[in-house]
């Protein structure tokens, strides 16, 4: 009743062509039964029957083929070896099943894909980087700016612009930006870092200036661009000197800028729009690494500091010799101007650095002033000039993070030690991954060597990442709660603060591991760890003496 | 055999078809036609029976050249008795009724 081979169809020769592969590869365990079932194929009566038999042949193949591999995952790693359960008994074993071990890294590796697990890593990563942007933050940057430019988003293309560091992608992206939504015009300031970096940079300011008469900042980026050869100068030899201020008197391109942003109304270095633009992408995109909201912010470009400061110091320079000419209304009224630009100044300041160097002109005006009534014999102005300063000494007093003995916050402090924390159980997880794999595989390939050791690892090595991971994530909490702050929060500097805090907290390891005092640490390591083993190596082997003098059999 | 283990209607139809020769070789193509169970089904259950030592098997002769050897099933002699009572249970509980019964 058998079906001959040459009336058999497509369907039944393909299905017993499958049936002997399968008995080919089936485990060893049941493989006679395999060989059983193949064996009675050439009974079947139909075609039908021929696939029907070949298909319950197949399942039971992929059963055994299961089961076996389920068996394989109870024993402990290295013990399907041959000889590791040998007639001499058997040999080492970890003590934790394969399928627990699995168990425990799927829980470690799953704990790392929550999203809080994803951020974490990120962060680390990136503060491992030094929170610069590598090429993949790049590329990152290059997908943002595509789905910008289809969806018309011109709030992320200048997010990109300003976040990019290569310059001539930076230029076209502002442009874009700009031609797209005129209001992005303050992106020509905030990306402007002298002409020198940005090619288009004079154009851009002279735009911006049209579009933002009232705003001292375009003059002052525009004079900043001038005023390195005259800044270099001015405070090679410490305190300015009065030849130092004939020379800058001769640049009549920087005095009349700075002459005009000194009178400009008003003083806006954009830093508040920027910080808006970068909460709302970051809302919209809480994927993207913090590398690039940070890297924007700290690359936003202010006006000089030192420029500002030395012409400041010249203006004083004019006063003291308006005052050495006898005018003393002149000199009064040139300090005056300082002192007003500067109060203008802290008010517009959106970072700290802006704020404390306004502070810093202010209070050098003030001195000026107090120096010039008390020798004209004006009391009450001096009075007054005195309670001024006093109210700058505030300013600046509350300025300054509440010091401890190290010169940092409270808040600072905190952060250091939950970085500490979170970089600590970080590369304890890696490390202990990778003791888990390692000595996994070493087990599954050697039979012999170092096996208590390599038992020991398989055995605590994959309960110490997970613990180390969920440690981990503990301690990126209090980052998290610090980024969730700043994305909802709208712009406060003490914000700003909070989460630069968070940031230089979290660079203190890597910067310590990478930095130059790297190699005395590594050997200080590889020497503490050499006599480690030089000292277990020697109370084993006496052991090992004692032992053998006490049984001598 | 005190041992009492749950059987499902598909071994209680293979004991049922092995007891109805007790004594007798039998292949798996011949059980599967007379129980109507598919291959996947009957080889995990021969398996099961063969492990719990209720089962005996051999390897026959093969009897046509280049034809790989059958193997052949038959209920140990201990398990015969213990099958019975099985089956008369199960059809005492109605949980399953042999085909010759239906017949």
């Amino acid at each position: 009743m058998s079906v001959g081979k040459q009336e058999i169809p497509a369907s039944a020769r393909l299905a017993r062509w499958l049936l002997e592969r399968a008995v080919r590869h089936w485990p060893e365990e049941t493989r006679p039964w395999g060989l059983a079932l193949a064996a009675e194929i050439d009974e079947t009566a139909s075609a039908f029957e021929t696939v029907s038999w070949s298909l319950g042949g197949i399942l039971l193949f992929a059963r055994s083929v299961l089961s076996g591999a389920w068996a394989w995952m109870k024993l402990p790693a290295g013990g399907s070896l041959p000889g590791a359960s040998g007639p001499q008994g058997p040999s080492l074993l970890p003590k934790r099943s394969r399928v627990f071990t699995v168990a425990i890294l799927a829980t470690a590796a799953l704990l790392l894909f929550l999203p809080v697990g994803r951020e974490a890593i990120r962060t680390v990563r990136a503060s491992w980087q030094g929170f610069q942007e590598s090429a993949s933050d790049q590329r990152t940057l290059e997908e943002l700016a595509a789905r910008a430019e289809k969806e018309k988003d011109v709030g992320t293309l200048a997010f990109v612009a300003l976040s990019t560091t290569d310059p001539k992608r930076a230029a076209a992206l502002t442009e874009r930006a700009v031609s797209l939504d005129p209001e992005l015009i303050w992106v020509y300031g905030a990306r402007n870092h002298r002409p020198t970096f940005d090619p288009p940079g004079e154009e851009w300011l002279a735009r911006l200036k049209a579009a933002d008469p009232g705003n001292a900042v375009p003059d002052l980026l525009m004079a900043s661009a001038l005023a390195d050869p005259h800044v270099g100068m001015l405070y090679a030899h410490g305190k300015p000197k009065d030849a130092d201020f004939e020379v800058l008197e001769a640049d009549s391109k920087w005095k009349l800028l700075m002459e005009r942003a000194y009178g400009a109304p008003g003083y806006d270095s954009y830093f508040q729009k920027h910080y808006q633009l970068t909460r709302s992408v970051w809302n919209r995109e809480r994927n993207l690494p913090p590398t690039l909201i940070f890297s924007g912010l700290l690359s936003h470009a202010i006006p000089d500091l030192l420029n500002l400061m030395s012409f400041a110091e010249f203006k004083m320079y004019q006063a003291r010799k308006a005052r050495a000419a006898g005018d003393l209304q002149r000199a009064e009224s040139l300090i005056g101007e300082v002192d007003v630009f500067a109060l203008r100044m802290a008010d517009g300041s959106g970072t700290k650095i802006e704020k404390l160097i306004a502070l810093a002109i202010s209070k050098s005006a003030n001195k000026g002033l107090a120096d010039l009534f008390a020798s004209s014999a004006r009391p009450q102005d001096a009075r007054r000039v005195a309670l001024r300063l006093g109210e700058i000494e505030r300013s600046v007093q509350g300025m300054r993070p509440r010091s401890d003995p190290g010169g940092r916050s409270g808040g600072e402090q905190a952060f250091r030690r939950e970085a500490m924390l979170l970089q600590g159980f970080g590369i304890l997880a890696v490390f202990a991954g990778l003791a888990a794999l390692a000595s996994i595989l070493l087990l599954e390939m050697w039979r012999r060597r170092m096996r208590n050791a390599l038992c020991w690892m398989a055995d605590y090595a994959p309960a110490t990442l997970l613990v180390a991971i969920g440690a981990f994530l503990m301690s990126f909490l209090p980052f998290q709660h610090a980024f969730a702050e700043y994305r909802a929060s709208s712009y406060m500097l003490l914000n700003d603060e909070r989460i630069m805090g968070a940031m230089w907290g979290l660079m203190e390891i890597p910067e310590y591991v990478m930095g130059v005092n790297a190699r005395v640490s590594i050997w200080a390591f590889v020497t503490i760890a050499l006599a480690a083993l030089l000292v277990f190596v020697l109370v084993r082997s006496i052991h090992r003496t004692r032992r053998a003098a006490s049984n001598p059999a | 055999m005190g041992l009492r283990i749950r059987l499902s209607r598909q071994t209680l139809a293979v004991l049922d078809a092995l007891l109805s020769r007790p004594g007798q070789w039998l292949h798996g193509y011949s059980l599967s036609q007379s129980t109507g169970i598919p291959s996947g089904t009957l080889y995990p259950i021969l398996m099961r029976l063969e492990k719990l030592h209720w089962l005996e098997t051999r390897w026959e002769e093969a009897r046509t050249p280049g034809r790989p050897p059958r193997h052949l099933y038959r209920l140990a002699g201990t398990a015969r008795e213990w099958a019975r009572e099985e089956i008369r249970a199960a059809q005492e509980r109605r949980f399953w009724k042999s085909s010759e019964n239906e017949a």
